[in-house]
């Protein structure tokens, strides 16, 4: 990635309005854009412009669920491969070999319960 | 039609045979004439000749006027049922002179017993394509369901019946909607699809998993995975075939354990993350500016009961894995030195807040052990934790970590508090066990050494616990050197092992991060 952390653009797919505000905060202080959408099928619209450089994904967010989000921006019909990496943020406990095939296609995979706001950045630093 | 053209085959020769007796007599009553007028003169023998042929004449004619007639009546009643003979039309039995009531009847019958052939014949290529009938369709042993143009249940085999619990002959005839109320996992639904099907292609095959059956009464829920098949010109205008798959107990066993404890820990990990998250963002941005001591230790309580709870919720999660069998352990080679020192570290927030020090002795140049550090994690603040909990009025717990005399890692943590009598030491390690007495006084569920002795096991080592009411409890647990590990898998150039939980080893790629 060519752009520094700093003034990366963050997408949060969110749909816990505290947990978005808490990570909107958290990375704005960190340095990065955050736009937030609590929305599936809205966030899959954005998604698609490949106007950000990290997603971070739930996977329970209404209309249009986060695997579903993920598989439309990873799928192999997309042309060109979306540029974005997309970092899944779940407190949904996956069987291990869903949680195995979720991982296949998406670049990273936190269980948020795991880690403090500042972890978060911490791990986001390293997304390269 | 063989058995006709037997029949009209005998009645020839019936007939002939009747001509030839015939013959036979009139012949007989010559010589016999002759016979006797031998003796006269021959002009009375020319006579009696002339006699006897007119008298066998009339016989025949007689004969045939009363024989050959409802014969050929019979023969033309045959005929006329027969494929082959075109044009013949069907016998007058009215002018018949002789034996009128018994051809009737015989024709009749041989009317009747075509009729019966041709209606056999009819129903046995009925049957061929009535599947009720059919072995197969009948006897297969997935649940099978054939629907009509209209939707209607055209045929439902054994297997169905017994699936959906209503009886094979109570569902033909009904609407399939009526009698399948069948969940789907998403939004595209087997009648969405007949829907579009049905309006956009002559042919069609499609899969849905995870379906459930929605039945009344107490009969079990079942799921199942559906696969439908439309095909708009099938013959027998039954157009859509249903296969149901039942998975009822892999997908059930899924929803009890799995999916209704993902739904709980979400539930639990929502708020705990939001704590967690405003926990840090007071203590970075105002925990500076707090002065009063016991606001600063509530502060710090605050922190270290969440952290408390959400190691709680991972037990909770790998106390399901175990039981499903399915934690898989990464083995990895690591130094115990410095994952001992992180771990205790991460727990060393909830000894500070009750005022106890650890004091950790470990062993130099120990080697490397094979271990999924996140799961020995969990073990060591788990017997920390209830070090901590049984700890009492003391304030100091030990850990220690050497290498054992049988060459294995072994972790000691010793604390001076209540101790374990000796009546409770056998069900020290069951699921949901707990001291009796000290039950009301210190919190817990009773996870912690089940699940710590599980990962204990299933990384090839174990736990042990050596206690004396009144004086503390020890717990130690020994792990294998990642080298010994290798050697016995015979697989050193492998840098992975992976375990489960009743110790088997699997060699495949899932881990746990």
């Amino acid at each position: 990635m060519d752009t520094p952390p700093a003034g990366r653009k963050v997408l949060c797919i969110e749909d816990e309005h505290f947990i978005s505000e808490l990570y909107t905060r958290a990375l704005t202080k960190g340095g990065y854009r955050v736009e937030t959408i609590a929305d599936g099928g809205a966030a899959l619209r954005a998604a698609q412009t490949d106007n950000y450089d990290i997603i971070l994904l739930d996977l329970m967010v209404p209309t249009v669920s986060g695997i579903e989000i993920l598989r439309a921006l990873r799928g192999a019909g997309r042309v060109p491969p979306l540029k974005a990496k997309i970092i899944i943020t779940t407190n949904l406990e996956q069987h291990d070999d869903v949680r195995a095939d979720i991982e296949k296609q998406a670049d990273g995979y936190l269980v948020k319960a795991e880690l403090t706001p500042r972890e978060l950045i911490h791990f986001l630093d390293t997304v390269k | 039609m063989d058995h006709l053209n037997r029949l009209r085959q005998r009645l020839l020769i019936y007939t002939f045979g009747l001509l030839a007796l015939e013959g036979l007599a009139c012949v007989t009553a010559y010589y016999l004439l002759d016979l006797y007028t031998s003796l006269a003169s021959p002009l009375a023998a020319a006579a009696s000749l002339g006699a006897g042929l007119l008298l066998a004449l009339a016989a025949a004619y007689t004969f045939s006027k009363l024989v050959i007639a409802p014969i050929r009546a019979l023969w033309q009643a045959v005929l006329h049922l027969s494929p082959e003979e075109q044009g013949i039309p069907a016998p007058t039995l009215d002018n018949l002179n002789f034996g009128r009531e018994l051809v009737t009847s015989l024709t009749t019958q041989i009317y009747q017993l075509v009729s019966v052939a041709e209606q056999a014949k009819t129903e046995n290529i009925a049957a061929a394509h009535d599947l009720s009938r059919n072995f197969v369709a009948q006897n297969l042993p997935l649940p099978l369901i054939l629907l009509d143009t209209t939707e209607t249940i055209k045929f439902a085999n054994e297997t169905a019946a017994r699936y959906v619990g209503i009886a094979a002959q109570d569902m033909i005839g009904k609407n399939v909607y009526m009698v399948l109320d069948m969940s789907f996992p998403s939004e595209a639904t087997f009648d969405t699809w007949l829907k579009a099907v049905k309006s956009k292609s002559a042919t069609a095959a499609m899969s849905w998993d995870r379906v459930r059956l929605n039945v009344r009464d107490n009969h079990p829920t079942r799921l199942f995975d559906l696969a439908a098949y439309y095909n708009r010109d099938n013959p027998d205008r039954n157009q859509t075939m249903l296969v149901l798959f039942d998975h009822t107990k892999r997908y059930s066993q899924d929803d009890q354990s799995v999916s209704f404890m993902a739904l709980s820990v979400h539930e639990l990990r929502t708020p705990l993350t939001l704590l967690r998250g405003y926990i840090e963002v007071f203590e970075d941005e105002i925990g500076k500016n707090i002065k009063d001591p016991e606001l600063q230790g509530f502060m710090l309580k605050m922190h270290a009961m969440a952290e408390q709870l959400t190691a709680f919720v991972n037990n909770i999660l790998n106390v399901a894995r175990i039981d499903d069998d399915q934690l898989e352990l990464k083995l990895l080679s690591e130094d115990w030195s410095s994952t001992l020192k992180s771990s205790i570290e991460m727990v060393s927030l909830q000894a500070k807040v009750r005022g106890i020090t650890l004091k950790c002795r470990i062993a130099r140049n120990l080697p490397a052990v094979g271990i999924d550090v996140l799961s020995i994690r969990e073990v060591i603040n788990n017997l920390i934790d209830n070090a901590i909990k049984y700890s009492g009025s003391s304030k100091v717990i030990k850990v220690d970590a050497y290498l054992s005399q049988e060459g294995l890692v072994e972790t000691t943590i010793q604390d001076f508090g209540l101790g374990i009598p000796t009546s409770v030491m056998p069900n020290l390690f069951t699921k949901f066990y707990r001291d009796h007495r000290n039950r009301a006084q210190i919190g817990g569920t009773g996870l912690g050494l089940y699940l710590s002795k599980a990962i204990v096991s299933a990384h090839g080592g174990s736990l042990w616990v050596r206690s004396k009411e009144g004086q503390g409890s020890t717990f130690g647990f020994s792990l294998v050197p990642y080298a010994q590990l290798a050697e016995t898998l015979k697989q050193g150039g492998d840098q992975e092992i992976i375990r489960g939980a009743h110790g088997w080893i699997k060699n495949h790629s899932l881990y746990r991060r």
